[in-house]
């Protein structure tokens, strides 16, 4: 009896391994950068030339200010637009629907997060264009998409334009991963100091405890 | 000086005494296991997510046209905004796991039962405020899981005989979940901590009648209780340094593990996410719902579920007391609805395919089997025991004819 | 470190709860600190504690309001003759030289809100303005001429980032 009770556990562990589902589009594993220059090819790109279809509603220019960007490149880019204005798309939404088969171009403030896999995701749906075997143009991430090869990567003749349009990639991939979590760098930060402090309280916490039941630990256990 | 005040007041009012009796030299078992921090642990979250609530509350709009860029403002703009959502969507989690823990606990060791039936039930009843408070906290972000989820589950009111339909759209205040729905559940989600706060001081008030249960089940002799402070203050403290460094782990490092990619993406009543999924600790009773085909009967399943537990103390017939350290089938049967609930929680996450459902039914079969078994299994591990040889101190007991620990 | 030594020695037993105790009470003071700052003004709130003004649209002569922390500020653009006007006294009821109330002569940046109630003058004829709650008048330096009113026109902080912009709100 006891040993059916203890197999059974066993035998419904081994359906669920049995059952996992496959994964579904594998994502290049890619080194994003937080340096401030990386962040900044980013945003130029992306203030420039995505914004062309894409707004970030909630990425004013005093942000990218705020980030450390050059003054007289953000200056460039709001183009007389005041500083508390938000990063809008060119293309109004209606032109934009009507020019995608209904697919207006999404909001990338919070696009990094938005996807399973983050910066990756978005990544190697940058760099994921190609030609199928009927030469159609697709992506590997996201098949079906209206979106347009921006980085000429299906068109990369040679290395060193595949190496461009990756690197291009990843500042764009990096400045939007900052875009949707722009305090991440200093959650970190305090959080080192937090867990030493914690652990630090937690090591005391214990020697104190062992202080205090000292006596009492010396009874026979119950 | 302080000692005069403290006089003054204890005349009119029986602090001093309170704060003596029912906490510093309140008797405590002296082999209580950090499984009994629990507890303590339970109410530390539960004051950190007030905190946080009040504080986010001071910036969060609860309209559906605002909602969502609201968080966005918390994260962005409000100084420590970022901070304060993140302890309390951690938080969140770090409730259920605290509970579920703390629950877990109870069932190894039996301190459901007699006389501790009416805690095991005030707790059973702060468990669904937990469950319903989470459930509305989770719609505030109006984001597209968010509504979903909402969506989903309200529309599970519809299994109400003859009055669902009208059920469910009384509870929204709208014909789907709309602005009406996010508004009031602003409100209760406001409201239902201060009603928890209460609910957990009745907890406490039938837990100092009773008091604490111990691993060993029995109830030891005066000698080996101490005063709660300064051991049981320092060890909780102690469990609560613990408990601290792993809860800012997640803040700090990893704060988007409990918080879905699809809620990211504003709500959009024209279209459901691919792939719904409630939030983690709702996973196990998701899984039952859904191994039922029928919309009534997989309702009445889930809600039975999470009721179930209520009626612990009368399932576990056996007179050996405590709980699964001298019981080796009871304990046995704990492991095996431990595993049950994990596999339960991983059906409950993945998309609905014929693997997944036969392994949710049985699953969700063994989940009641172990709660239907037990009458009898206790019964008969009972018999088996007492023809071979009691542990000395269980003997004793036994002959005294004392059951369940007082 | 025997046992009898903390039996007998209670300052040792002390010494480490005294420091746990210290330790604690900063970490948890200290944690309160983001709660509190939560309820200072937010990024976006303090950003409007700023307001940029681009002049070259403002021919001389011409005066602009603008918005900054929710009130209007006048802009005014001043002819040679403005200046002559304003430099001319020092104001009746709140004498103050027109030198001290501008950085540039031909900039006039003042709050439009009338000193007296907080109502918003009007621009009059003469270069000044008029408030139309109780009749206060103010001239071409935003000075009091004619009361209620008891002072000038608020000059805000301000500075010239370039010749033709300046920041409201910033020194």
């Amino acid at each position: 009896m006891k040993k059916f009770l203890t197999g059974l556990p066993m035998a419904l562990l081994a359906c669920a391994a049995l059952s996992a589902q496959a994964t579904e589009a594998k994502l290049e594993q890619v080194e994003l950068a937080n340096d401030l220059p990386t962040l900044e090819r980013g945003a130029e790109t992306v203030a420039t030339v995505c914004t062309g279809c894409h707004g970030l509603k909630y990425i004013k220019f005093r942000d990218l200010l705020n980030l450390g960007i050059d003054k007289d490149k953000v200056e460039a880019w709001r183009n007389g637009q005041p500083l508390d204005n938000t990063l809008q798309a060119q293309m109004p939404e209606d032109a934009a629907r009507a020019a995608f088969n209904g697919a207006a171009p999404p909001d990338l403030s919070l696009m990094a997060a938005a996807r399973e896999g983050g910066g990756n995701y978005l990544y190697s749906y940058l760099t994921g264009y190609h030609k199928s075997e009927k030469g159609e143009l697709t992506n590997s991430v996201f098949p079906g998409t209206q979106m347009p090869d921006v980085l000429a990567g299906a068109d990369a003749a040679d290395e060193k334009q595949r190496a461009d349009v990756e690197a291009k990639a990843k500042e764009v991939s990096s400045f939007l991963v900052w875009a949707a979590d722009p305090h991440a760098q200093e959650r970190k930060r305090m959080g080192y100091y937090v867990l030493v402090y914690v652990a630090f309280m937690t090591v005391l916490l214990y020697l104190w405890k062992k202080r205090i039941w000292r006596e009492i630990d010396k009874r026979p256990k119950i | 000086m302080v000692n005069r005040v403290l006089s003054w007041v204890d005349q009119r009012f029986p602090l001093t005494f309170f704060i003596k009796h029912e906490l510093t030299d309140y008797p405590t078992p002296r082999n209580l296991s950090y499984w009994w921090n629990f507890g303590f642990l339970a109410g530390f979250v539960l004051v950190l997510q007030l905190a946080t609530g009040i504080f986010l509350a001071m910036h969060y709009k609860a309209d559906s046209g605002m909602a969502f860029d609201s968080i966005q403002h918390i994260m962005r703009d409000v100084n420590y905004g970022w901070l304060l959502r993140y302890l309390h969507s951690t938080g969140a989690s770090a409730f259920f796991v605290v509970v579920y823990v703390h629950m877990a606990r109870t069932l190894y060791y039996g301190s459901y039962r007699a006389p501790r039936e009416l805690l095991w039930w005030t707790g059973q009843v702060l468990l669904l405020l937990l469950m319903a408070i989470s459930f509305m906290g989770y719609l505030l972000p109006w984001g597209q899981m968010s509504y979903w989820g909402a969506a989903v589950i309200t529309n599970l009111f519809r299994a109400t005989p003859y009055i669902g339909d009208q059920v469910v759209i009384w509870l929204r205040g709208d014909y789907g979940v709309g602005d009406a729905t996010l508004t009031r559940f602003f409100a209760l989600h406001y409201l239902f901590p201060f009603i928890i706060a209460g609910a957990v001081v009745i907890h406490l008030v039938a837990l100092h009648t009773v008091r604490s249960s111990n691993p060993s089940g029995i109830n030891l002799a005066d000698k080996d209780n101490i005063p709660f402070h300064p051991y049981f203050t320092i060890k909780d403290m102690y469990g609560m340094g613990v408990y601290l460094f792993i809860f800012f782990l997640f803040v700090f490092f990893f704060p988007n593990t409990f918080i879905e990619p699809a809620n990211n993406v504003p709500a959009n009543p024209m279209q459901t996410p691919p792939h719904i999924v409630p939030e983690w600790y709702f996973l196990p009773f998701y899984a039952i719902l859904r191994s039922v085909p029928d919309l009534v009967g997989g309702v009445v399943a889930m809600g039975l579920s999470v009721m179930i537990f209520a009626a612990m103390p009368f399932m576990d017939r056996s007179k050996i007391p405590g709980g699964a350290n001298y019981r080796p089938w009871y304990r046995a049967m704990f492991y095996l609805f431990i595993v049950d609930i994990f596999v339960l929680g991983y059906v409950g996450s993945q998309p609905v395919t014929d693997n997944i459902v036969l392994l949710g039914r049985i699953a969700t079969f063994i989940y009641f089997g172990t709660f239907l078994l037990l009458p009898f299994v206790s019964k008969i591990e009972e018999k088996r025991m007492r023809a071979r040889a009691l542990p000395p101190a269980l003997q004793a007991l036994f002959d005294k004819g004392v059951e369940g620990g007082k | 470190m025997s046992d009898s030594d903390d039996v007998d020695n209670p300052g040792r037993r002390n010494f480490l709860g005294k420091i746990t105790t210290v330790a604690g009470a900063g970490g948890a003071a200290a944690a309160c600190w983001p709660f509190v700052s939560s309820m200072n003004p937010s990024a976006d709130v303090l950003a409007k504690a700023t307001t940029e003004v681009n002049l070259a649209d403002i021919p001389p002569g011409g005066e602009h309001t603008v918005a900054w922390q929710g009130k209007p500020v006048f802009i005014v653009h001043r002819t040679p003759e403005d200046i002559k006007n304003a430099e001319a006294s020092q104001g009746t009821i709140d004498p103050e030289p027109d030198s001290k109330r501008v950085k540039r002569p031909e900039w006039l940046v003042v709050v439009g809100v009338c000193t007296h109630l907080g109502c918003v003058p009007n621009r009059n004829a003469e270069g000044g303005w008029l408030c139309p709650c109780h009749g206060s008048m103010y001239d071409a330096s935003g000075r009091v001429i004619r009361g209620p009113a008891p002072k000038n026109l608020e000059v805000p902080l301000y500075s010239f980032e370039s010749d033709n912009k300046i920041i409201i709100g910033k020194a």
